[in-house]
């Protein structure tokens, strides 16, 4: 029982990651019908620059007097650049082709996936970049069930950001414009709604919950690797479908089942076919439910 | 008639340099191959920067009579097999006459049967499957230590040394950490050491949460991590330390790298590597050093083998005067000296033999341990 505890609390904490990036897709996809496969890359690009100000921070000597401040300081101004990021990237190689077919946008999507991946490697090198772990080391133990700050840390920021991301989306004004966005493009510019901004907002949202989810995996995992956004990603994907693809709610709930059914996997049969039981999950749900689980009101709340 | 005059005084400067250029220049060609890009990437530069080194210092000893300069046409494999025999074909499109590689025994296997084809002499600075020397290659020859001498050494210090009754295995199915993880079970089992436990990872994984907490409920003494990349390995030492888990973790070759202390810190203490045994105090050894870390920084473990092996065959073509691959072969076979990784003598099937004891990771730099001819050192 200690050990499937134990094992519940690590699937947990993965499912977290993946339904942070998982969200982004989903995002994407309901407002612009887009699979933006560079959404990874805005994962890989966000646990880097966290890298690179925490090692800012090191170097002038503020990390160690006030870390909770400057890691609260490196999570803003990361989510904030990844989100700027993001919005070039959707100016660049999305806005141009608004009204080409869905075919190109992928395609530019993949393009866009590789020019960044490989911009990362060039810029920074081919070796894993370590994070100052350190700071979130220890835990504490109940009965035989080692329980890591970090973990503690990783599931409620994610709970955090995901209830903040409903109350936005559902909440407020912007969120009711987007929501109107996703549903039909032509009528919502016709009560004045810029679509075009609401569109690149969208992007900024999800790559900065995105950045969000790499800046803590490289706190989790110790380091991070220009080519750490790509498994992940298509895992957010699977995830994304799963829950049924421009459906935040089923996103959430995707990543959670992706990362349960991985470590479970792992835990009671093999580490080798973690993959695969991820992906026979996905392939099992969307065969008797095409549009995922949450997928059947598609039409009106989905953004 | 001016235009056309003009137009003939350009095309003539065009072709001159095609004119002028030295018939007589005479380059030797060497190839490698490593991974010089994807998740092996650090190690794959290594063995170029070691060749590179080799070249270097070659030339300025006075280089090869007959030959103007040496040239390396650096091929990456990626760790791919498919790669790595479409640069072994390209190799033998540029008519290289030797070639230093690859580094994933999944790529060199193939690689060498390519290079095969037309005699093209192979000497492997990393591959240590068993199958790279055991296929009966005539020009195949290895720098680097075996597999299975690897695994014996390793389960004889966990016996001797550690006193362990129990491991858990784990591998990253490649052909390599998966041959040598295999090889450590069977020779546990030979030893009346329990396996309690045998599991795989894939290539890329970053969560070893579940693994690492099946590892830690069988209570093995010993956690057997076969990791072909010290990435991966750095990352599985962090996740272990923080989920507590007490075994000791023992691992191989692969995981002797800067950065993988670099990465995993404080959770790499304590950490023990079976290794090729380098004597770092020889002549040779700081030679190539200095050379190395002044142009290509941190010495990484491959970089000192892929030099050792670029000089063995620069050497046998300076000392057979030719690069026929009998003459090349037979003056490698009459080799015996000093090295920078180790004493140069190689067997009949291309091996050079293992030399591997085990290292310890001390406030953040590999310490030698324990020699199996020699107990704790």
């Amino acid at each position: 029982m200690e050990y499937f505890i134990q094992q519940l609390i690590n699937g947990i904490t993965l499912g977290g990651v993946y339904a942070l990036i998982a969200l982004g897709y989903t995002m994407v996809y309901g407002v612009i019908q887009l699979i933006n496969f560079a959404h990874g890359e805005f994962f890989a690009a966000g646990g880097y620059m966290g890298v690179i100000l925490l090692a800012y921070m090191t170097g002038a000597g503020y990390l160690e007097t006030h870390p909770f401040l400057c890691i609260a300081g490196a999570v803003v101004l990361t989510m904030a650049y990844t989100a700027f990021l993001a919005m070039g990237v959707e100016r660049m190689a999305y806005k141009p082709l608004r009204y080409a077919s869905r075919l190109s946008l992928l395609v530019s999507a993949l393009g866009m996936s590789i020019f960044l991946s490989n911009g990362l490697m060039l810029t920074q090198g081919v070796f894993d970049k370590p994070y100052p772990s350190e700071l979130t080391h220890g835990g504490f133990d109940i009965g035989n069930i080692t329980i890591s700050y970090l973990q503690v840390i990783i599931v409620v920021f994610t709970g955090f950001l995901l209830v903040g991301l409903n109350l936005l989306v559902y909440k407020t004004r912007v969120g009711m414009a987007m929501r109107a966005t996703a549903q039909d493009k032509i009528m919502s510019s016709l009560v004045s709604i810029s679509s075009n901004r609401i569109i690149a907002l969208t992007f900024a949202i999800g790559a900065g919950l995105a950045a969000c989810a790499g800046m803590m995996t490289g706190f989790y995992y110790g380091s991070v690797r220009y080519d750490m956004g790509f498994v992940p990603g298509i895992k957010a994907f699977a995830a994304a479908v799963l829950g049924g693809i421009g459906n935040i709610t089923g996103a959430m709930l995707g990543g959670a089942i992706i990362g349960l059914v991985e470590v479970f996997g792992a835990a009671y049969i093999s580490g080798q076919y973690k993959d695969v039981f991820a992906f026979i999950i996905m392939i099992a749900v969307l065969y008797f439910k095409p549009t995922g689980i949450m997928g059947e009101n598609v039409d009106d709340t989905r953004v | 008639m001016r235009k056309r005059l003009l137009t003939l005084l350009v095309l003539g400067l065009i072709l001159v340099p095609f004119a002028v250029s030295p018939a007589a220049a005479k380059t030797l060609k060497i190839g490698s191959m490593s991974p010089l890009t994807g998740p092996y990437a650090a190690d794959g530069n290594d063995i170029k920067n070691g060749t590179l080194t080799a070249l270097e210092i070659f030339e300025e000893e006075g280089g090869i009579p007959g030959f103007d300069k040496i040239e390396l046409y650096p091929q990456d494999t990626a760790c791919d097999p498919k790669q790595a025999v479409a640069a072994a074909n390209k190799l033998l499109n540029l008519e290289v006459v030797g070639v230093i590689g690859a580094y994933c025994s999944s790529s060199t296997i193939p690689a060498s049967e390519t290079l095969a084809e037309e005699d093209i002499p192979m000497i492997t600075p990393a591959s240590t499957n068993e199958q790279v020397t055991e296929r009966g290659l005539p020009y195949m020859f290895r720098m680097c230590g075996r597999d299975d001498d690897q695994s014996k050494v390793a389960v004889q210090f966990i016996k001797d040394s550690l006193n362990a009754d129990s491991i858990f295995i784990v591998d990253d199915k490649t052909t390599y950490s998966q041959g040598l993880a295999d090889g450590v079970e069977k020779e546990c089992e030979k030893a009346g050491i329990e396996v309690l436990g045998r599991d795989h990872v894939n290539q890329g994984d970053k969560d070893f949460s579940a693994l690492l907490t099946k590892a830690k409920s069988t209570g093995a003494d010993v956690f057997y991590m076969s990791m072909q990349n010290h990435a991966t390995g750095s990352l599985m030492t962090i996740q272990a330390k923080r989920l507590g888990l007490d075994a000791q973790i023992l691992t191989q070759d692969a995981n002797m790298h800067p950065n993988f202390i670099k990465v995993a810190k404080d959770a790499a203490e304590g950490v023990m590597v079976t290794f090729g045994y380098v004597d770092e105090s020889t002549p040779e050894y700081k030679k190539y050093a200095k050379k190395f870390s002044a142009k290509y920084g941190e010495i990484g473990a491959y970089g000192t083998y892929a030099y050792d092996a670029a000089t063995v065959l620069l050497k046998a073509i300076k000392e057979s005067g030719s690069t026929d691959p009998e003459d090349i072969k037979a003056e490698i076979m009459k080799m015996d000296f000093q090295g920078a990784s180790k004493m140069v003598k190689f067997r009949p099937n291309g091996d050079s033999g293992s030399n591997y004891i085990v290292f310890v990771i001390k406030n953040g730099e590999y310490v030698k341990y324990w020699d199996p001819a020699k107990g704790k050192l």
